[in-house]
């Protein structure tokens, strides 16, 4: 992968092993989960970090470049990716435009481990909605199709509420049913898939959390899907029209819902210590790494960006024992726990040095 | 870098649609090489284009002198049937086909309210003008087949259905000619769910 102006890199190049552990080395503020992040961008279009765009490109520049060769089940793939903060930014695998989730998942596919994925459990619906979303983009193409469309249309419709200013003219209230019919019928596909995909996941996110917490299966997981709405999407669309004229946003849809996730019946979100929601953040990623394994023939290359700076060392292997093989990528300030194999050290500075 | 006429040459052909910069300069360079007269014939065609051609006062296609494009002046045409799209471009491109023979109407875009494109900037009263005139019986909608395009054929045949008018859309699904394989799944989808009994 080569690195042009993205973050503090002017130029850097990086060969991680394709199979087995690479680790990267250095002190903080290096550029260690820049790497991660680099390339998770090109799997996801976006940071893991929650990042704006202009906080990836080099302070001074105008736009920042990622390039990637991968292998993909020796089916090579190049994947480039422009990020322009102030125009538009794009994304080619062999040098043709993509832009849809599951186009980015399939040329580039990873799996993310971070610190902030704490956010996903603490935080509020919207990182657990991404998560799943990103999910369909390897196990459901229709699904991952219709998260991107109802993205586009509630633009659209957001546009649209706002330019009304609140008046509610015959054009205004032809073109919202237009709108409104054709969120109903993405939005029911994506909610369906979500639902799907949540049913799906609970056999493998419960048992990952029991062996990670050592608790024997003590620790019953609970996972829902909560739509935002009751009855016909497009009848509650309806009802609530007045209202999102009136606030020019819109307020109901799937862009609303939530997972609800529960550790013994309480809501992790509100009643989990921060160690317990910690732990199911990486049984989350765990389930769905496994999910993916288990139903297609795509291997995630693993990005684990000091992990286990927050883990117990038995925790650090209980993770590492549930990782699967493969290629994975993971960045420590500290030591490595004991009882972790690698393939290959990357100090930091090597990648620097590169042009 | 440049200055004078040469600057503003490069400047102006970097407004055009699909030139960057760098195009820009490289056109540019090829026409300070070229005979004067070839220069001139460009910038001929250029005001000429501006001059001599206007817009159909019916359907919005480009039309050449006269207030008809040449479909609508033409008495052979099917004037009951009409093709409903976003850019006269498209026009060419179904006319390319030899197998309409009705009239078109161009909505001069699509529904597209990020970029402030609404009905009131689409031809869409004029289209109602000329179905409130009688004769159209039946219209086919060729918008894009992308979210602002479906949108709009839905807005057009929301419209136009409740005033007797038979409206349809294009179909979409495999290229001829191409391999089952490259197909993406989505294509491949609307063509299982557009299938067609096979007549034996």
């Amino acid at each position: 992968m080569e690195l042009v102006n993205f973050r503090i890199f002017g130029a850097g190049l990086f060969s991680p092993e394709a199979e087995g552990t690479t680790v990267v080395t250095g002190p903080n503020g290096t550029g260690k989960t820049s790497v991660l992040e680099a390339l998770a961008y090109l799997g996801t279009g976006r940071s893991f970090r929650g990042a704006p765009r202009e906080s990836m490109v080099r302070t001074g520049e105008d736009r920042a470049i990622i390039r990637a060769e991968l292998d993909n089940n020796d089916n090579p793939t190049l994947v480039e990716a422009e990020i322009v903060p102030a125009g538009r930014s794009r994304t080619q695998v062999n040098r043709k435009v993509v832009q849809g989730r599951k186009e980015l998942s399939t040329a580039t596919p990873c799996t993310i481990f971070s610190p902030e994925d704490l956010v996903i459990i603490s935080g509020g619906p919207r990182g657990r909605r991404d998560l799943l979303d990103d999910t369909l983009g390897f196990l459901d193409p229709e699904g991952a199709r219709a998260a991107d469309v109802v993205e586009r249309i509630q633009r659209q419709r957001a546009a649209l509420l706002r330019q009304s200013g609140g008046k509610v003219t015959a054009d205004v209230v032809s073109t919202l049913d237009v709108w409104d019919h054709r969120l109903a019928a993405s939005g029911m596909t994506l909610v369906k898939a979500r639902e799907r995909l949540v049913r799906d996941l609970v056999e493998f996110v419960g048992p990952a959390y029991g062996r990670l917490a050592g608790s024997e299966g003590r620790a019953l997981v609970g996972q829902h899907y909560v739509r935002s709405w009751d009855d016909d999407l497009l009848t509650a669309l309806q009802a609530h029209r007045s209202d999102d004229l009136r606030r020019g946003v819109n307020t109901v849809g799937p862009h609303r819902d939530d997972m609800l996730l529960e550790i013994e019946g309480r809501e992790a979100r509100t009643h989990a210590s921060q160690g317990e929601q910690r732990c199911l953040a990486l049984a989350l990623r765990i389930g769905v790494h496994q999910l993916v394994l288990s139903r297609t023939s795509v291997i995630p290359t693993l990005l684990l960006d000091d992990v286990f700076s927050e883990l117990d060392p038995a925790r650090s292997r209980a993770l590492v024992a549930e990782l699967p093989p493969g290629q994975s990528i993971l960045t420590t300030a500290v030591p490595l726990p004991e009882g972790i194999s690698v393939a290959h050290i990357i100090p930091i500075g090597q990648l620097v040095r590169a042009s | 870098m440049y200055t004078g006429p040469l600057r503003a040459l490069i400047d102006e052909l970097g407004r055009l649609p699909g030139i960057g910069p760098k195009s820009a300069q490289r056109i540019a360079f090829h026409i300070l090489k070229v005979p004067t007269e070839d220069a001139h014939r460009l910038s001929d065609a250029i005001v000429v284009v501006k001059e001599r051609t206007t817009l159909c006062e019916q359907c919005f296609n480009v039309a050449e002198g006269g207030a008809w494009c040449a479909i609508c002046s033409d008495d052979q045409r099917d004037g009951e049937v009409i093709c409903v799209v976003e850019d006269p471009r498209d026009i060419v491109a179904v006319e390319r086909t030899n197998q309409f023979h009705g009239r078109y109407h161009v909505l001069g875009g699509a529904l597209n309210p990020l970029e402030g494109i609404g009905p009131d900037q689409l031809k869409v009263r004029e289209l109602l003008a000329r179905i409130d005139a009688g004769q159209i019986r039946e219209a086919i909608v060729c918008t894009n087949p992308n979210l602002e395009g479906e949108a709009t054929a839905m807005y057009v045949a929301r419209l136009l259905t409740p005033l007797g008018v038979i409206v349809s859309r294009l179909a979409s699904g495999l290229p001829v000619g191409g391999d089952l394989e490259y197909a993406d799944e989505l294509t491949l989808g609307r063509a299982l769910e557009g299938r067609r009994r096979i007549e034996v």
